[in-house]
């Protein structure tokens, strides 16, 4: 399924889609969405995926203060935005002390047309994950409540 | 924004909190015109004083001698120009030190300090014979038998003037340019009243006699001369001593190097104009009306009633009923005595920054640069400078001429040392730019010859060694106080050695004064621009982007907010490991250093934030800036820089129902990534 996000398309599906309740560190849920994208995706090597998107975490933040967390890398060979999400009520802590309660990482085409729009929908992530809307997604009874609600 | 994004703002852990304004430092500019006006309440004022002075040293001849020394103003001028072209903070003392090294800029610094102390108790002394005459003239027109004595009452008037602006200046003047310029628009329209009367009352009398050319000079104002025969067979010897006795109508000069770092941008293009109005201005009116003085009154009731305050009786001897020509003198003693009280004022702000500049070398210890804890200002400089004038007034007990003659000495041996500084540098720093140069060069290999600067610095030099010889009193003043300053240099820099080493070391710190304030837009509040841009800053040598965006602004209508964003017990989102702690001090001393130099102001803020891009889009979404711009940062690079602040940038977008857009430009040499959203 494909969902419109501030006029850009991302790919985003029940399968690509978690509700985590269990401990995890933030490496392992990372490897899980990665993985969840690449089982679609078979022409991308997944460890290169898996280790870009590792090599961004690495850099500035990606957690914001209501509590989302953006992992994202550019990869060759896409021609599309490619999207997982998980949703952990009862968080789990960065690396700056800052809880995690809904990881949304995704993967975009490499070329500079497409960075304009990665840029956007990294805004547009930021501005559409307000701290209620966290919470709703929290309570959530399954991942497709929670794709419901993210496919707007 | 929404009930729910207030209170996650109130509690959000990048919430900038603690809101700083930097206001130590003059980060505003002004135009070429108010910087004339304040050059000229300084240098212009000397028209009020300068001839009188003249004509006890020489004679009638002296109109011709202050209008030549005014035309070469023009020429000190241009030299000026091109010394502030090599130095943002012009003044003496940098020029010097880069030309002829620390020890001449100490002695040229003592000297221009001697100008700047007698430069107040002249002023004000003046002013107060202005106001003794007009009083005088007004008791006698109305046929009252009372006189007040014209020194007593200068001197007092003196030290009244003296210790309100020692006041003033304790508590800071905001900015004195407004009040300059007010009063040298007066003064022009007094100027050309005076100019038109005077062709009037010329025309009444039919006749037009100029004043000699050839001085008259007496034992008193050829000093030790008269011991040096071997002098008189020197043929141009009475004309350069006549002009050493005019050359103190050149006092003053040195302040448009002092204002040189207050000109907006285009600085050098400012300069220059500013330099044309202070000719002009300087030209027509001290040396045209000091010249239509003397063509008007006698030079015999010059010498025994306007020696003291010549242009007041160029006014009582105007054609014309006596009533005019007393509101005419009111009007005369009300623009010299402004502009004389502004001179009193800028001797002092000159040398308070004359001193500061020695300061920021590590010359002078700390005790100079106390700041005081309610006003921010240098005052136990201030008040050094305040006593030294006080002390000159109650010396000279009100006698102008006494002061006349002590002058000049601190002029013309800061002239000296400063354009020999200019010349040599043509060749020391040959490699450095320069926006203006004197003119009449003879290029040669890579050099610029100044052939015109030689001249320029050879006529002083003749000038100040005649006056040496001529001037005792000068000379023996200046002598002193120079070595006493000389003396206090070296003896206060031998006492910070420790700290100036530091200095030397780090490199200049500026001063700063840090004003918390409640809220964003508090810190705002005093932008007036229509276009806003957020300049983020972190590293003290990693300052390209706020240099090619000042350098790019071509309007006044464009505020620049400069944000550190401090991070909070030591960490902050995106800061690495071991990354370099920011010296706060040296980061905003480069920032003043570069506004400076682009004459653009800047607001510079502090924040203390764990989050650099929150506080960036925080202040950019208060200040409805149009761009933010940032540098290039070494670890992460542009890309993620940009992704971080569109997150920030959502993220503080939530709920709103007016949703802003911004441009982000991420700056490095010859390199610029941007982004609207």
């Amino acid at each position: 399924m494909a969902t419109q996000n501030n006029s850009i398309p991302v790919i985003l599906n029940k399968k690509r889609t978690f509700i985590i309740k269990e401990k995890i560190s933030k490496q392992d849920l990372v490897e899980k969405l990665v993985n969840a994208i690449c089982d679609d995706l078979p022409e991308i090597d997944r460890n290169d995926v898996l280790a870009a998107v590792l090599k961004r975490e690495q850099g500035i933040s990606t957690t914001l203060d209501t509590g989302l967390s953006i992992p994202h890398a550019r990869i060759e060979d896409l021609n599309a935005f490619e999207a997982a999400v998980a949703v952990l009520p009862n968080g789990i802590s960065d690396e700056y002390g800052l809880k995690i309660k809904v990881m949304f990482l995704f993967l975009s085409p490499t070329g500079q047309n497409y960075f304009s729009q990665h840029l956007k929908l990294l805004a547009s992530l930021a501005e559409k994950f307000k701290a209620s809307f966290i919470t709703e997604l929290a309570s959530c009874a399954d991942e497709e409540e929670v794709l419901g609600k993210i496919s707007f | 924004m929404d009930k729910e994004n207030t209170i996650r703002m109130q509690n959000n852990p990048f919430k900038a909190k603690g809101i700083i304004v930097i206001t130590t430092a003059m980060l505003t500019f002004i135009t070429f015109w108010k910087a004339a006006a304040v050059v000229l309440c300084d240098f212009g004022s000397s028209a009020f004083y300068a001839g009188g002075i003249a004509m006890r040293a020489f004679g009638p001849a002296f109109p011709w001698y202050i209008l030549a020394v005014m035309l070469f103003s023009g020429l000190l001028l241009m030299m000026y120009i091109e010394a502030c072209s090599l130095f943002t903070r012009g003044g003496i003392f940098p020029v010097v030190n880069a030309g002829l090294g620390e020890n001449a800029a100490k002695a040229a610094t003592a000297a221009i300090l001697f100008d700047f102390v007698l430069t107040g108790p002249i002023s004000s002394i003046t002013a107060g014979q202005y106001l003794v005459g007009l009083i005088n003239s007004t008791l006698e027109i109305f046929k009252i038998h009372f006189t007040l004595a014209p020194n007593g009452f200068s001197m007092v008037f003196a030290l009244a003037v003296t210790l309100y602006f020692w006041y003033q200046n304790i508590k800071g003047i905001e900015d004195s340019s407004e009040k300059s310029e007010k009063i040298i628009r007066f003064s022009i329209v007094i100027c050309v009243v005076l100019f038109v009367w005077a062709i009037i009352t010329i025309l009444q009398r039919g006749t037009l006699t100029l004043p000699p050319f050839r001085p008259q000079l007496n034992k008193e104002s050829i000093g030790w001369a008269v011991n040096m025969p071997f002098l008189e067979k020197i043929g141009c010897i009475g004309v350069l001593m006549a002009l050493g006795h005019s050359v103190l109508a050149l006092s003053g000069l040195e302040t448009l190097a002092q204002v040189y770092r207050e000109i907006e941008y285009p600085k050098i293009k400012n300069l220059k104009k500013a330099a044309w109005i202070v000719f002009i201005f300087a030209f027509v009116f001290t040396g045209g009306l000091t010249f239509i003085a003397a063509i008007i009154i006698p030079p015999d009731l010059i010498a025994s009633r306007y020696s003291d305050n010549l242009l007041s009786g160029l006014a009582m001897q105007l054609w014309g009923p006596n009533v005019l020509k007393l509101i005419m003198q009111a009007a005369v003693v009300i623009a010299g005595v402004v502009m004389l009280s502004g001179a009193v004022n800028t001797s002092i702000i000159g040398a308070n920054g004359i001193m500061n500049r020695v300061a920021e070398d590590g010359i002078l210890t700390d005790w100079f640069r106390k700041i005081h804890k309610t006003h921010g200002t240098t005052y136990n400089i201030i008040n050094m400078i305040c006593l030294l004038q006080i002390a000159v007034i109650i010396l000279s007990r009100g006698d102008t001429y006494l002061i006349g003659e002590a002058y000049a000495f601190g002029v013309l041996w800061s002239f000296v040392l400063e354009m020999s500084s200019i010349v040599i540098l043509r060749f020391k720093n040959r490699e450095q730019k320069r926006e203006f140069m004197m003119p009449f060069n003879i290029k040669f290999d890579h050099y610029y010859i100044p052939i015109g600067g030689i001249l320029i610095t050879l006529a002083v030099i003749a000038l100040a060694l005649i006056n040496l010889i001529t001037k005792k009193t000068a000379t023996i003043a200046g002598i002193s106080f120079a070595v006493f300053i000389f003396l206090l240099f070296h003896i206060s820099e031998k006492l910070n050695a420790k700290k100036a080493n530091v200095i030397f070391e780090e490199g200049h710190r500026e001063k700063l004064n840090k004003t918390e304030v409640n809220n964003l837009d508090k810190a705002i509040e005093g932008l007036e621009g229509s276009k806003r841009l957020v300049v983020a800053v972190k590293d003290p040598d990693n300052l390209y982007h706020l240099e090619h965006i000042l350098q790019g602004i071509g309007s006044d209508d464009t505020d620049v907010i400069v944000l550190y964003a401090k991070p909070i017990d030591n960490w902050s989102v995106g800061k690495t490991t071991g990354s370099k702690k920011t010296d706060e001090n040296e980061l905003f001393t480069n920032i003043i250093l570069i506004a400076e130099k682009y004459g653009h102001p800047v607001l510079p803020l502090i924040i203390n934030s764990n989050e650099p891009s929150y506080a960036l889009t925080q202040v950019a979404q208060a200040a409805k800036a149009q761009e933010i711009i940032m540098g290039v940062s070494g670890t992460y690079g542009a890309n993620d820089q940009l992704e971080r602040l569109v997150m920030a940038w959502g993220a503080l977008n939530q709920g709103k129902e007016n949703k802003s857009s911004i441009t982000a430009r991420i700056l490095w040499e010859g390199r610029e990534v941007s982004y609207k959203f």
